[in-house]
């Protein structure tokens, strides 16, 4: 059971239920799976949409939402985290379906000043951990934003 | 927060079979790591529950564990007591939501004639293996090839990162206060040091201790966190017939109750996020029983965070949703002060991280009347599971 991928904690790009998320976020692109059929975007992916079976279609999405929760991370749980405490790891609820939350960090902003609730926007970054030298991957973050454009 | 009918539902169970009781209990040492497999542990607790039943191993004719945990099922069983005979098995038992189902498939055997004896057992050796990092409960979510790519390298991970986001999402819904939620750690380090076999027995904690305790993850405490632990505990459900021709006082098996989230295993995606599903497990146990949550003597939960404790309060009905803070401040919860005694012999958060096993057997002991933090004539003692997506309920009561 133990992981054995060695850029662990870094995710594993080639794994084909979330490859284009990254492949998107490479390229500045926030995606989400939308059905064919029925239009709803299933968040986490899935093989097929599970209200009628429908393709997923990895489909744009704004990249504004707010801000449901997050935590002020204090004590690394993974050795991976041990220069990057403390760090704030929040959940994001997207504008198009506020039941799809991203896990995400919120970035350019200290802790004291994050608000509930409040409007935030993506940011493409790159995801690094000092125990995974020389390895990177770009990933959606947030900041504070704006409710519409 | 959604309507209730959008985020989940209860399982139909069956208020029509012969009636069970639990008729004994069996424990092992509770500790930190022991350098015992989880098997020996096991092995130990089954054991201990025959004799406080007055049978032997040959008389246990079913028996339930937990699958995903598989150190002592059948097999193991017939290995450690030296028997070969025919036993009815089910790996949907053990602990956590499963440690208050496990009587009901027992009464679902025992009313079907396969089984006249059914032992439920669950160990844990997570302090010991959690060196070695080949145990735990981070382990076992790190290898989801889902939390791997989309929670994990975003720093949401582990457990208390999870119920971190919880518990500040309770803050602002309902306004909950670190004391309040330093209520439940409280009561539970009350009750442990009135319990000799509490890991934490013998270390007092005050609110000013929780409230000056270090932040694992802002805003929760080291003292809002379960303990890891290695222990074990087991249980023998039998007949109510058959129980009150046994040397201990019935455990009435009165009702059960199970409750599932439609939004699947994932803390993060949770439609019902400050809410668990004993908001359909618990109304379907107290229907089961008769009884009410007014009824309720003692309360046990499945307590790996205080926040886990304040939803399940108020979502079996103890008071209404997002006033469980209010509601146990105070001696709420003292074992012989409070309007609802709770987790009296200290719970995940200082009894032992067993995985809600030794809070049915508490429940049992209460019943008896011999438990170390004795609540004064106890009639109903109630457990609530908590797996996640999953919430299950188990009302035990004295023979009516």
């Amino acid at each position: 059971m133990a992981i054995k991928r060695d850029d662990f904690p870094l995710p594993d790009v080639d794994d084909p239920l979330t490859a284009p998320f990254f492949a998107g976020a490479a390229q500045d692109e926030l995606l989400i799976p939308r059905c064919e059929s029925c239009g709803e975007y299933v968040w986490y992916p899935q093989a097929t949409c599970p209200h009628d079976g429908g393709a997923l279609v990895w489909t744009p999405v704004s990249g504004r939402g707010t801000l449901f929760t997050w935590a002020v991370v204090q004590r690394a749980f993974l050795p991976a985290f041990e220069d990057q405490v403390p760090f704030v790891t929040a959940l994001v609820a997207l504008e198009e379906d506020p039941a799809v939350r991203l896990c995400t960090y919120v970035v350019d902003t200290a802790p004291e000043h994050l608000v509930a609730d409040s409007p935030v926007e993506v940011t493409f970054r790159p995801l690094e951990f000092t125990t995974v030298p020389g390895r990177s991957v770009m990933v959606p973050m947030f900041v504070p934003g704006s409710a519409q454009p | 927060m959604p309507d209730t009918a959008d985020w989940g539902h209860a399982t139909e169970l069956d208020a029509g079979l012969a009636p069970v009781a639990i008729t004994g209990i069996g424990e092992t040492a509770y500790t930190k790591a022991s350098g015992r497999t989880a098997r020996e542990i096991g092995a130990e607790a089954a054991q201990r529950a025959i004799a406080d039943a007055g049978l032997t191993p040959a008389d246990i004719d079913g028996i339930t564990w937990s699958g995903a945990f598989a150190d002592f099922d059948v097999d193991a069983f017939h290995e450690h007591f030296g028997t070969s005979h025919e036993m009815w098995t089910s790996p949907w038992g053990g602990g956590m939501a499963w440690a208050a189902t496990a009587p009901y498939l027992a009464a679902q055997a025992i009313n079907d004639g396969k089984a006249r004896h059914v032992l439920n057992v669950f160990p844990v050796a997570w302090a010991t293996q959690r060196a070695s990092m080949t145990g735990g409960p981070g382990e076992v979510h790190a290898a989801q090839s889902l939390k791997q790519n989309l929670e994990v390298p975003f720093g949401w991970f582990p457990q208390p990162v999870y119920f971190d986001s919880i518990m500040r999402r309770q803050m602002i819904e309902f306004g909950t206060l670190p004391e309040q939620f330093g209520a439940i750690a409280v009561a539970c380090r009350r009750h442990a040091n009135l319990h000799p076999d509490a890991v934490m027995h013998g270390r007092p904690m005050t609110i000013d201790d929780y409230v000056a305790a270090p932040f694992l993850a802002d805003p929760l405490r080291l003292l809002d966190s379960c303990l890891i632990s290695d222990g074990g505990a087991a249980y023998v459900t039998t007949s109510v017939e058959r129980a009150r021709d046994m040397p201990n006082t019935p455990a009435v098996v009165a009702g059960v109750g199970e409750g599932y989230s439609s939004s699947g295993g994932h803390w993060a995606l949770q439609r019902a996020f400050t809410s668990t599903p004993q908001v359909f497990s618990a109304p379907g146990a107290f229907a089961m029983a008769g009884l009410s949550p007014a009824d309720v003597d003692v309360l046990t939960v499945y307590d790996p965070f205080t926040v886990v404790s304040l939803m399940q309060i108020e979502d079996m009905g103890f008071c209404p949703k997002g006033e469980a803070g209010r509601f146990v401040e105070g001696d709420t919860l003292f074992h012989d002060a409070g309007k609802l005694p709770f987790n009296t012999h200290g719970g995940l958060l200082s009894h032992a991280y067993v995985l809600g096993i030794a809070h049915v057997v508490e429940c049992v002991k209460q019943l008896r009347g011999v438990a170390p933090a004795q609540v004064p004539d106890c009639q109903v003692a109630v457990y609530g599971g908590y797996t996640g997506h999953m919430a299950s309920t188990l009302v035990l009561t004295k023979d009516r």
